[in-house]
């Protein structure tokens, strides 16, 4: 399917006047919005089947009951952690190529033709071509995709740094 | 019995160490590869790895198959490094020159990768040409701009593979820690089937000096 910029440039114009999702099924979607690798919230592992055959499995080394507990639990952390890091690494940002691309000054008449029939000033025509270069520059700021997925990526490490530390330290205390 | 976590761990009490080992292998180091990486080379590495366990007892092999992860990611870093380049070269090339309305960001990179590889044809090689002379720029001068300008990026993905260092550092103290803690069980085992021995023969001296 071809992209035709005015209708995309259109689209995000009519977008700009949106006040957001009005459906329950809509609100629902968009609180989770920023919502990025969920490794903030406290997991249960204890609950799980792998962590009970984790647990019988590292029992059988000689390890305490409580050892084989911490070891499973820090080994299923990081395990945690490193599938949050290959999911943020492979599903970056999209870059808005239109946006990144477009030539704003050459798109003024557009906005004219969009703006002027239904009432706005020429300030408001004006003040839409200042938005959109700043959505370019901020656009333009991220990056392409490897840019954004080396960013989002190295968000993670404090979490890989203490995923790895717990696991260490349980199995050196064993 | 069976555990059957959803993760793939089939775990019987019957199994040998080695075999269950093995039925770890699918939970902690199912190779999650991108579409263009080799899963025959992520497995022969960590074959490798397994190899040189003295005592591949599951602990170990669930250690070493996040080690391989860990060398993984650092080979996938790497690449990263030059395709950041790659993508500044790229952004510089499609702001430089007469031309920088009419080319977006995706037909230079792609013009680019082709000019390097040496796969470019004449228009494309003729337009890189001459956005370079344009802008007064040699290839190399193109690369080193590139580097100044994705240098914060670069440092990003440079901490990402000193993280990777470290979790590995991390992850051989814990194999070793294992290893040195096996080697002393079977030295106690050993001192103490040895005391036993002495206790026995000591037990039978006596009773011969009874008996005579």
């Amino acid at each position: 399917m071809t992209i035709n910029p005015r209708r995309n440039l259109a689209n995000r114009c009519n977008a700009l006047k949106s006040t957001g999702p009005r459906s329950t099924a809509g609100k629902r979607a968009s609180s989770q919005n920023s919502r990025k690798h969920g490794l903030n919230s406290t997991p249960d592992f204890e609950s799980s089947l792998e962590y009970r055959a984790l647990v019988d499995l590292i029992a059988e080394e000689g390890f305490s009951g409580f050892v084989c507990a911490d070891i499973a639990a820090g080994l299923l952390n990081y395990r945690r952690v490193m599938d949050a890091y290959y999911d943020t690494y492979t599903s970056p940002e999209p870059v808005d190529e239109f946006m990144r691309d477009m030539n704003v000054m050459a798109s003024i008449p557009i906005f004219r033709e969009l703006l002027i029939p239904s009432g706005s000033e020429p300030q408001d025509v004006k003040e839409m071509a200042t938005f959109f270069t700043h959505m370019q520059r901020q656009e333009r700021r991220k990056g392409g995709p490897v840019s954004r997925r080396s960013a989002d990526s190295h968000k993670l490490i404090r979490y890989q740094r203490n995923g790895i530390a717990r696991l260490s330290r349980a199995v050196r205390q064993g | 019995m069976l555990y059957n976590a959803h993760f793939g761990i089939y775990v019987d009490v019957a199994m040998s160490v080695e075999d269950k080992s093995k039925s770890l292998l699918p939970f902690l180091s199912s190779p999650k590869l991108l579409p263009d990486e080799s899963e025959a080379e992520f497995q022969s590495g960590l074959q490798s790895l397994l190899s040189e366990l003295d005592n591949p007892s599951p602990l170990a092999v669930a250690l070493v198959s996040q080690l391989n992860e860990c060398l993984w990611w650092i080979k996938r870093h790497t690449v990263d490094k030059e395709l950041l380049l790659h993508e500044a070269m790229a952004r510089l090339l499609s702001k430089a020159g007469s031309h920088s309305e009419t080319y977006d960001n995706r037909k230079v990179s792609e013009a680019l990768e082709r000019y390097l590889d040496g796969r470019a044809d004449k228009d494309e090689a003729e337009w890189i040409d001459e956005v370079l002379a344009e802008s007064k720029l040699t290839l190399s001068d193109l690369r080193v701009r590139a580097f100044k300008d994705a240098a914060k990026y670069i440092k990003m993905v440079d901490d990402l593979i000193h993280r990777q260092h470290q979790t590995i550092r991390h992850l051989q103290r814990s194999i070793d820690s294992i290893d040195y803690k096996s080697r002393l069980i079977k030295r106690m085992d050993l001192e103490l089937a040895a005391l036993e021995s002495k206790q026995s023969v000591k037990g039978a001296l006596s009773l011969d000096d009874k008996s005579s």
